[in-house]
C-alpha cells in the first residue's frame, strides 16, 4: 500500500493474490503488492483459489482479476 | 510492474493526446466530469489535464465517500465514540474529517476510545475481543464498501454478535448524478463514470444518463491510460453525435455488476427516504440504513444520535467543488486557512478529495479561469 493509496475510506482497489485457504471457507489470507497479509472476505468471488487475483475493496474481494490485460493500444477512431 | 506498466506507457498517451486533439472541434468548450475521487487523483498525479487541448475542462465530480459526508453526521459519530461503553471504530482519515465540534481525532485525544480499522471485519474483530463494550463501525462509502460493511454485519448475526453496531453512512452513485444533471448551474458535456462502483452495480445503471439526458458516460479505469482513453471516447462519441454507456475497463467492469454483491446489499440495507450530502444538499433515496431484519444492528437505533444539522464554514466552498462550479484553487482558502495538514473542508482531508490532490500535485498556483 503506497503513500498515494486513499486510507481514508479503502474506497480503493487494492489488488491481492490469495497467499492460503482458511478454514472458514469465506474468508481467505491474500497478500498485496508490498507483501502485506490480510483476511479478506470472499463470499462475493466463487472458488477462490491459492494464487488468485482480487480486486479488494474495504477487505472485501469484488471480483477475480483474472487472464492477461487487454491489449491497451487504442482504437482508432473512424473520425 | 504487470498490470501496470501496460497502463502508463507515455509514448500510448502521447498516441491519445494527438487523437483528442484530432477529434476536438476547436470552436467548442467541453466540460467532462471525473465522478469518482480515484480519477481525480490520477488525473492530477500523473497530469493527465496537461496532455488535453485547451477547451476539454475536467470537472471533478462528488465520488469521494469522505468528501460528501455532511459535518452534522460526523458530529453524531463523535456523540456516539464520547460514550464511555463505546469502541467506535472508523477507516483513516475519517478520523480527520472535520465536524461542527471538532474530528473523531480530537475527540480520541480527549479521551474517546476510537481506533482505525482497515475493514469493518476488524472492527467484528474488536468486538469478539471485548465482549464487555459495546463496538460501533462507522460506515461510509459507495458500493464499494458497502457489500463489505453488509457481509459482516450478516457474519456478525450468524455468531450472535450482540456488542456491535453500525453506524451508516453509505450512499449510492446514481442519485447524486441524476441530482448534477439536473443542476442548473451546471452544464456538463459527459462523464467519465467510476469504475469500481461498477463492480458491484455494473454499467447498466448509468443508461438513464444517456437515454434521459442525451449525455455521453464511459465507465473508467484508474491509470492514467485508462483515464485518458475514456476521455478520448467521450469526446469521439460527441464528435460522432452519439451519447452511449461505454465501457472502458471491461477488463474489471462488467456490465451487469456482481450479482453476488447486489445481493448482499439486497439482504441488509434499503434506502433512505433521503440522505443529506455534503454541498448538493438533502438527495432523495441516495443514502442506505439497515433494514428491519438488521436493525438491532444499527447504531442509530441502539443510542442516542442527536441528528445534528450543522451548516459548512462560510469560507469553506467544498459545495461547489463538489458540484463542479469552481476549481479548487478557485476557493477563498485553498491553500492558505485550508491545507491537508489543518483542513477545513472534507475536499481536502482524502487524498481522493478534489482539494488535496490539487494541493499535493502542485496545482494551486493557477491562474482564476472564467468558465
Amino acid at each position: 500500500m503506497n503513500s498515494f493509496h486513499c486510507v481514508t475510506c479503502s474506497d480503493e482497489g487494492v489488488p491481492m493474490r490469495v497467499a492460503a485457504l482458511h478454514d472458514d471457507p469465506d474468508l481467505a489470507i491474500c497478500v498485496d503488492d508490498d507483501g502485506a497479509r490480510t483476511e479478506v472476505m470472499t463470499a462475493l468471488v466463487e472458488n477462490v483459489q491459492v494464487g488468485d487475483r482480487l480486486l479488494v475493496h474495504a477487505g472485501t474481494a469484488l471480483l477475480r482479476l483474472d487472464g492477461e490485460p487487454e491489449a491497451t493500444v487504442p482504437r482508432e477512431s473512424s473520425a | 510492474m504487470k498490470f501496470v506498466d501496460e497502463y502508463r506507457n507515455p509514448e500510448l498517451g502521447q498516441v491519445l493526446a494527438e487523437r483528442i486533439a484530432r477529434t476536438v472541434d476547436p470552436g467548442r468548450h467541453y466540460k467532462v466530469m471525473e465522478v469518482c475521487g480515484g480519477h481525480t487523483h490520477t488525473i492530477y498525479r500523473y497530469g493527465v489535464d496537461d496532455l488535453l487541448p485547451g477547451n476539454v475542462e475536467l470537472v471533478h465530480g462528488p465520488g469521494c465517500p469522505v468528501c460528501v459526508i455532511p459535518m452534522g453526521r460526523v458530529d453524531d459519530g463523535i456523540t456516539v465514540a464520547r460514550r464511555p461503553e463505546v469502541i467506535f471504530s472508523c477507516f483513516g482519515d475519517m478520523m480527520r474529517v472535520p465536524g461542527g465540534d471538532g474530528t473523531l481525532l480530537e475527540a480520541k485525544a480527549k479521551g474517546a476510545d476510537i481506533r482505525m480499522v482497515y475493514s469493518p471485519l476488524d472492527a467484528l474483530r474488536i468486538a469478539r475481543e471485548n465482549p464487555d463494550r459495546e463496538v460501533v463501525f462507522f460506515a461510509v462509502g459507495f458500493e464499494t464498501t458497502a457489500p463489505s460493511t453488509a457481509l459482516t454485519l450478516m457474519r456478525a448475526k450468524a455468531e450472535g454478535v450482540t456488542n456491535f453496531s453500525c453506524y451508516c453512512n453509505h450512499v449510492t452513485i446514481v442519485p447524486p448524478l441524476r441530482a448534477l444533471l439536473e443542476s442548473p448551474d451546471l452544464r456538463l458535456d459527459g462523464f467519465v463514470g467510476p469504475g469500481h462502483v461498477s463492480t458491484v452495480i455494473g454499467a447498466r445503471p448509468y443508461e438513464f444518463i444517456s437515454a434521459d439526458y442525451g449525455k455521453p458516460i464511459v465507465v473508467s479505469g484508474f491509470e492514467p491510460l485508462d483515464v485518458l482513453q475514456s476521455i478520448q471516447m467521450i469526446l469521439q462519441q460527441l464528435a460522432e453525435g452519439r451519447c452511449e454507456v461505454e465501457n472502458q475497463y471491461k477488463r474489471v467492469v462488467p456490465y451487469d455488476g456482481n450479482p453476488a454483491a447486489l445481493r448482499v446489499l439486497a439482504e441488509v440495507f434499503e434506502l433512505r427516504p433521503h440522505f443529506e450530502w455534503r454541498g448538493l444538499g438533502f438527495i432523495s433515496q441516495s443514502g442506505l440504513k439497515l433494514n428491519d431484519a438488521y436493525a438491532e444492528f444499527d447504531a442509530e437505533l441502539r443510542f442516542e444520535v442527536p441528528g445534528v444539522r450543522v451548516a459548512d464554514p462560510k469560507a469553506c466552498q467544498c459545495g461547489e467543488v463538489l458540484k463542479g462550479v469552481i476549481k479548487p484553487w478557485e476557493c477563498k482558502v485553498f491553500g492558505t486557512a485550508c491545507t491537508p495538514e489543518n483542513p477545513i473542508g472534507t475536499c481536502m482531508v482524502s487524498s481522493e478529495g478534489a482539494c488535496a490532490a490539487y494541493y499535493n500535485f502542485g496545482r494551486f498556483a493557477r491562474e482564476r479561469e472564467v468558465v
